[in-house]
């Protein structure tokens, strides 16, 4: 661990403050600048014509002669080409999204024409008078249908509906031997919509006097739209420049290259006009149901004690029609096959996974990626066992996890579980949540509402690095994270990054940072973020890994920049630069001091004064950071939940919540708790509420909010987060990764305390969202058991 | 999405309205709080949109000894906040207190929820079951039809081209009747997955159960005594009055039936 | 075509022409440039869109901009002085009430009100009240503390309701000669049908479709109830809404079905096959149509066969749909039901009703009900929302 934060008094801004966010006075004022309120003369509004049909050949598209200058379809779009986003892994089978269409759609919302006018409205009137004949070929709607051999195929020189299949075993066979049960279950997870508030949208302008593309889009990842963009409309990468403004959430819907993009931007060059696409509530639906969906076919064998001694498992996740750029369409289910175990240890295990083709929009990693479902499916399968052998839920937990003392961790499929105490937060779930009460509460239980607990503890791996992606061969590894550290003549600090902050709050945590290894006042540190043309290249934000990597690369270059403070200091103060130091914006030696204002001014307007030596590379420093290795830092929780059942609706209640959970170092303590809690509610949708259902025919059954159901303020109990800080010993002051941690626990756990609540009648639900129906279905089924 | 265009009337008094409805046909809309998303969404594309949101005479609230006469273009929020009166001492500011959220009462009104006749609205179940009564102007006068009568399927009314709802009556219960209205509801605001309103006042004779939210026009119980009275159970009324109905549908509005019961004698919700 | 807008925009005068369809968020964003209130969904759902409309939280993505003539308009931008809502702010900031900032506009909105509208506010209030506003990154915990904490001393509320303005700008109270007006792109009329010789679907693909069958007793023997249903023409009359475009020829129809419920309508143009099997007295309906504006496709298959029952029939009508596109994008399962289980009564009635020499539609008691061709669609997509539950 490089940081000292432990022998210090803790600052009050600094790393370990709750310190008041410096980006919420302009949101609060209505004073954020996002992608639609950005307005320029001459713009045109753009609104598509997309694919009705989920699964069709094109026969003709028609545009009235009149409307032939506002309408653009593929042939017009000369020399761009479509998205691509292959994975090196052997057997990849390599698909090219159109960017519009002109022969096949192969989802509903499929991008046909493009039409321009001055108003969105107008836009969409020209849309609607294009003409359109389609042959309609059957769907491939269900991704266990999608393996049948007889069914069609999407990509018709491929020989099944899948882009890859992986398998992983380690010592499966001689593990199952002693088991005293074997239980075997299916699981599945719904199609959902990531739906942040602000959907995605984009500006586009040509600068014809520096041949400068400008793409203003809302994005997490910057730089790689960038690379993608010029490689679709083969510019060279100076002639691209991005900008991504203030973002209206991400969750990884956001961290794409899109096809969408693409097209405008050539429209802006080729019309040099400016060019606004602004996604509309049911694009995003319909054609942005892009997340989440699992299937798991799994055996766990175990010891009389609980002991687990191998998992064997059969996982499809529904990847869409597409393979996206940069997150190539297997990394979701490749990840299922390597991440399945949890914080677990077992004997022996197998697990294959397949990435299926199916006609609905392509898979995006969503808050919690793979993790959401794999932890849905070990820990209902763990219940299952536990009951199965009559032996508490807490008890086969704490038999099987990782424990302190093993620490550092390999698992079984190689993961190395960096520090942490599984058990202990396990323990202090169970305390919190008042587990022997609850139990005795239900021992009284006799009318139509019932009472459950759950349940679920699972490991996260962040910001994992070159190490861990490159064998993935996609089109997008991450490696050093950059930052610049820039001192300004008055005395200010600027930070530059290439991650992108969207209601992480990174403008104030990475500002934390800096202030922790420099001391400047944090109302005169600016974090710039978000524009190609400002920021070292990055990978951007995703995968949990902006605190520690951002993090450390902020923490890096501010040390680089305070020696050569010190440097000039020492000189002024006419002392050793090591024995200056740098504290509330000034450097002291013993008890002499100049403020860093000086030294920058010094630096910048009186090199006169400055000492012989001195680092001609100034007061500005941009410097690389890798973790000490990169496999990752794993933060770890358990959830605890305490549900109503009624028995005659199939309604669940949420009545007490509690989440242990570990971050390692906290740079924000009220910034951590906001991430786990708004993940933890996105994990209550996926629980409850969320589900874009599709017909037969592959058509998305939800194209509204009031179809769609998010969760609402009503929703959700008071949570209580009890926090553990076991520090990394990987990252730069120990923090972990923690953005989707929240997301992955709570659909497990709801599971869990449902079943538990309908033990006694001998229901199960193995699907979310737990719907009242699903919970009826269920109940009538145990019934109709009862009677057979 | 963005509405297709349409020519906009807005009238300040209702015979301007009903001028403008005599020479065309027009989508009438007050707060275009339902009609505004199927706009939206190209899904509803009027050609004329009358706006009645200001028209005077649906803007008033008369109270009589006998009933309260509502403007059809009063708002849920003016019920919800007591602003005009309730006829039946809070049931109704109670009703309109859970319907969809309050940006919406701001502006929803109860004339327009009645024509919009959603199956799963609040007051197209409520207003049955108080037994109100509708005032309709047309080209030939007013008529008066029962709240029963007025919605006749999913998004049906009985109004006719150049018809308008001028208002609705809702009498005064008597002193000991008793009220219970229960809908299913996962999530606040969002359309009810059953419902019943049960009105037991026998000193009038117009004790009602009504089953709300079957994706049909409200269903009027029979023998209401008996049912409130536990003679006969929500799922007999049910099963008789819609034999057709799948076995999972009765359950939930059984449910409301008996919920709607529990909450009329006093139990909690 | 244009209409005068003119209200107050957080004190200020705004004036400007719009085209009657312009929502009051687009104006406010895109006329009065004041981007502060956002548009999160467009459908009246998710609350970013809540500004003050006379002192009245308002979504303004589903208020008119003509509507809101001579009303007082408060944004996010318009309270800099008011001590209500810079207490609400500071407190956001300290209970990290917010994240990405998007929903944030329509939350200050909502709690302003709550504030001050329910002082006694508990935290089961606050939720309920904020349950109309989406947040998608705080898990809305902080909110909740945040508009919590200025209960317990909040300043007094500057911003009060006010009556509703009676009248309006007098150009959008004068209703425009007929002749200014111009009907939206709409369903034509059966009159102006093209015939559309679209493909059928396959007789057999119906295998997984939802299946609904009824039997309806007629008055007419079985002899004279075949003589109306093998004509193509008197069958096809029998489904209200439907029309053919010219004469059958080798039992292929082209034509159209207008189908409606409330405000929306459809129509969905195409071609249809009727077959006979005289010696079973029975036959099948076949056909699929496209509805051009929404682009939504329908096909289906109806069969039919008359069983002798005493001197009168029965007739055994069985259906088979599917149905694509925009308007099949819906999930209310129990709006559906209903409307599902009229239509087959319909057909069968209109049979029944020919038969006995009443006009089809005439003899209805129901006015509003003849549009059965929306209750199809419906019904399709009804059982497909069914069966994805069932087989998952």
């Amino acid at each position: 661990m490089a940081g000292d934060t432990g022998t210090k008094e803790r600052s009050n801004s600094g790393v370990g403050a709750r310190q008041i966010r410096r980006e919420d006075d302009r949101l609060l004022r209505g004073k954020g600048r996002f992608v639609a309120d950005i307005k320029m003369s001459g713009m045109q509004e753009l609104a598509f014509l997309r694919s009705p049909l989920a699964h069709a050949r094109i026969k003709s598209i028609t545009v009235p002669d009149a409307l032939r200058d506002t309408v653009y379809l593929a042939a017009d779009l000369t020399g761009v080409i479509g998205i691509r986003a292959d994975s090196g892994l052997p057997g990849f089978r390599s698909s090219v999204q159109p960017i519009l269409a002109d022969t096949k759609v192969r989802h509903v919302g499929e991008l046909i024409a493009a039409c321009l006018s001055d108003t969105r409205a107008g836009a969409e009137d020209i849309a609607e008078e294009i003409q359109t004949e389609f042959d309609e070929l059957p769907a491939v709607w269900d991704m266990t249908a999608a393996q049948s051999p007889d069914a069609p195929l999407i990509h018709e020189n491929w020989d099944k509906n899948a882009f890859l299949e992986t398998q992983t075993e380690v010592d499966f066979d001689g593990a199952t031997a002693d088991a005293a049960v074997v239980v075997n279950k299916t699981f599945r997870t719904a199609r959902q919509c990531m739906a942040p508030i602000e959907g995605r949208g984009l500006v586009a302008v040509w600068d014809r006097t520096l041949e400068v593309l400008t793409l203003h889009s809302a994005t997490q990842m910057p730089h790689i739209v960038r690379t993608g963009l010029a490689e679709c409309l083969g510019l060279d990468h100076g002639q691209v420049r991005v900008i991504s403004p203030d973002v209206g959430g991400g969750f990884g819907y956001k961290g794409i290259l899109l096809a969408e993009e693409v097209c405008a931007c050539y429209l802006a060059i080729k019309l040099d006009r400016p060019i606004r696409w602004i996604e509309d509530r049911r694009e995003h639906l319909t054609a942005g149901a892009n997340c989440r969906e699992h299937f798991y076919d799994i055996t766990g064998y175990a010891a009389a004690d609980g002991t687990l001694l191998a998992v064997d498992c059969n996982a499809l996740v529904d990847s869409g029609a597409y393979s996206s750029y940069p997150f190539s369409a297997c990394l979701e289910a490749a990840q299922v096959t390597s991440i399945l175990p949890g914080p677990y240890k077992m004997r022996g295990y197998r697990c294959s996974a397949t990435s299926v083709t199916t006609n609905k929009p392509p898979i995006l990693p969503f808050r919690g990626v793979a993790r959401t479902g794999v932890c849905f499916a070990i820990e209902l399968l763990l219940d299952a066992i536990a009951r199965e052998l009559s032996i508490a839920p807490e008890e086969i937990r704490a038999r099987n996890l990782v424990t302190p003392q093993e620490m550092p961790f390999t698992n079984i499929t190689n993961k190395y579980f960096d520090s942490g105490d599984y058990p202990e937060a396990l323990r202090r779930a169970i305390e919190a949540i008042d587990l022997p009460s609850i139990r005795s509460e239900q021992k009284s239980q006799t009318g139509r509402e019932r009472i459950g607990v759950g349940l679920s503890i699972f490991c996260e791996q962040g910001a994992h690095g070159t190490s861990v992606y490159h064998g993935w061969g996609i089109p997008m590894v991450p490696g050093f994270e950059q930052a610049t550290a820039r001192l300004t003549p008055d005395g200010g600090l600027e930070l530059r990054v290439g991650v992108h902050s969207h209601g992480q709050g990174l403008e104030t945590t990475l500002a934390q940072i800096a202030h922790e290894r420099l001391g400047i006042t944090i109302e005169k540190i600016k974090v710039v973020h978000g524009d190609t043309a400002y920021t070292p290249y990055s990978t951007g934000t995703w995968g949990s890994r902006c605190i520690v990597m951002a993090g450390g690369a902020v923490a890096t270059a501010c040390d680089a920049l305070g020696q050569r403070i010190r440097n000039i200091a020492g000189h002024l103060l006419q002392s050793e630069n090591d024995d200056v130091a740098l504290e509330d914006g000034v450097a002291r030696a013993g008890t002499a001091s100049v403020s860093i204002e000086e030294v920058a001014k010094t630096w910048y307007l009186k090199p006169q004064l400055l000492p012989d030596g001195v680092d001609p590379r100034g007061l500005e420093a941009t410097e690389g950071y890798k973790t000490v290795q990169d496999t990752g830092t794993f933060s770890y929780a358990c959830h605890a939940v305490k549900v109503s059942v009624d028995l005659d609706l199939g309604h669940v209640k949420l009545l007490d919540y509690v989440i242990a959970e570990d971050a390692g170092t906290m740079i924000n303590p009220m910034i951590v708790d906001g991430q786990v809690l708004g993940g933890a509610v996105q994990g209550i949708g996926t629980a409850l509420f969320e589900e874009m259902p599709f017909s037969e025919t592959g058509q998305p059954m939800a194209s509204t909010l009031a179809d769609y159901h998010l969760p609402v303020a009503a929703d959700i109990p008071d949570i209580r987060i009890i926090h553990m800080e076991t520090p990394s010993p990987l990252s730069y002051f120990g923090q972990k990764g923690i953005g989707e941690s929240g997301a992955i626990g709570p659909p497990a756990a709801i599971a869990n305390a449902v079943n538990d609540a309908l033990s006694s009648l001998g229901a199960e639900v193995a699907q979310v969202p737990m719907t009242p129906e699903r919970i009826l279905a269920a109940l009538d089924q145990a019934e109709k058991g009862d009677k057979a | 999405m963005k509405p297709v265009d349409f020519s906009y009337l807005n009238a300040m008094n209702l015979e301007q309205a009903e001028n403008a409805l005599a020479g065309q046909s027009c989508s009438i809309v007050s707060g275009n709080q339902s009609l505004g998303p199927m706009m939206n969404l190209r899904l509803a594309r009027p050609g004329v949109l009358l706006d009645v949101s200001r028209v005077e005479e649906l803007r008033r609230a008369e109270e009589t000894d006998t009933e309260v006469r509502f403007g059809a273009a009063v708002t849920h929020a003016e019920i919800e906040d007591g602003t005009v009166p309730d006829p039946t001492g809070g049931w109704m500011r109670a009703a309109a207190s859970n319907i969809a959220h309050r940006a919406v009462r701001n502006r929803g009104t109860i004339g327009g929820s009645l024509c919009h006749a959603d199956p799963a609205a609040d007051w197209v179940t409520v207003l049955p079951a108080l037994s109100a009564q509708i005032s309709i102007a047309g080209p030939d006068g007013v008529r008066k039809v029962d709240a029963i009568d007025f919605v006749v399927g999913p998004y049906a009314t009985v109004l006719a081209p150049g018809e308008i709802v001028v208002s609705v009556a809702v009498p005064k219960p008597s002193a000991a009747a008793r009220w219970g209205y229960w809908k299913f509801v996962r999530q606040v605001g969002e359309f009810s997955k059953a419902s019943a309103a049960i009105l037991d006042d026998p000193d009038t004779g117009r004790s009602r159960v009504i089953v709300g939210a079957l994706g049909r026009q409200p269903l009027l119980i029979d023998k209401p005594d008996d049912v409130i009275a536990g003679r006969i159970d929500g799922k007999a009324a049910l099963s008789h009055a819609l034999p057709d109905m799948p076995a999972c549908a009765v359950r939930m509005h059984a449910v409301a039936i008996d919920r709607a019961i529990e909450q009329m004698a006093g139990s909690p919700e | 075509m244009q209409t005068d807008v003119e209200f107050l925009l957080n004190g200020k005068k705004v004036t400007g022409a719009a085209e009657p369809r312009t929502h009051l968020a687009d104006f406010i964003r895109e006329d009065a440039l004041a981007s502060g209130t956002h548009i999160g969904c467009e459908q009246g759902v998710c609350g970013a869109c809540t500004v003050f409309v006379d002192g009245r939280p308002t979504r303004s993505c589903i208020t008119l901009a003509a509507a809101c003539n001579g009303a007082d308009i408060r944004t996010v931008e318009g309270f800099d002085t008011d001590p209500l809502m810079e207490a609400i702010r500071d407190s956001f900031k300290r209970h990290h009430g917010l994240q990405c900032g998007f929903c944030t506009p329509g939350m200050l909105t909502t709690a302003y009100d709550i504030i001050r509208r329910i002082p006694d506010a508990d935290r089961e209030t606050i939720r309920k009240e904020l349950s109309g506003n989406l947040c998608r990154c705080t898990g809305y915990a902080g909110i909740v503390d945040a508009i919590e904490d200025v209960l317990k001393e909040a300043p007094a509320a500057a911003l009060q309701p006010t009556e509703r303005p009676r009248s309006a700008i007098s150009a959008t109270s004068a209703a425009p000669k007929a002749a200014e007006i111009s009907d939206s792109k709409q369903a034509p009329s059966p009159e102006t049908v093209i015939v559309a010789d679209m493909a059928l679907p396959a007789a057999d693909s119906f295998e997984t479709a939802t299946v609904l069958r009824k039997t309806m007793h007629l008055s007419a023997g079985p002899e004279e109830a075949w003589r109306l249903i093998s004509s193509p023409e008197a069958i096809v009359s029998c489904i209200p809404g439907a029309t053919l475009s010219g004469p059958v020829t080798n039992g292929i129809a082209n034509g159209a079905c207008n189908v409606s419920a409330g405000p929306i309508k459809a129509q969905f143009r195409g071609t249809a096959s009727i077959t006979y099997l005289p010696e079973t007295k029975s036959g099948q309906l076949l056909g699929r149509g496209k509805d051009g504006l929404s682009r939504s496709g329908l096909e289906g298959r109806l069969d039919f066969q008359l069983v002798p029952n005493d001197n009168a029939s029965d007739i055994n009508l069985e259906m088979r749909y599917r149905l694509n596109g925009p308007l099949s994008q819906f999930g209310r399962p129990a709006l559906v039901e209903e409307i599902a289980n009229g239509l087959l009564a319909d057909i069968a009635q209109a049979i029944d009703a020919t038969l006995s020499g009443n006009d089809a539609t005439a003899g209805r008691t129901q006015p509003q009900r003849s549009l059965s061709g929306f209750r199809l669609l419906f019904n399709a997509f009804k059982g497909l929302i069914r069966r994805t539950l069932s087989t998952r």
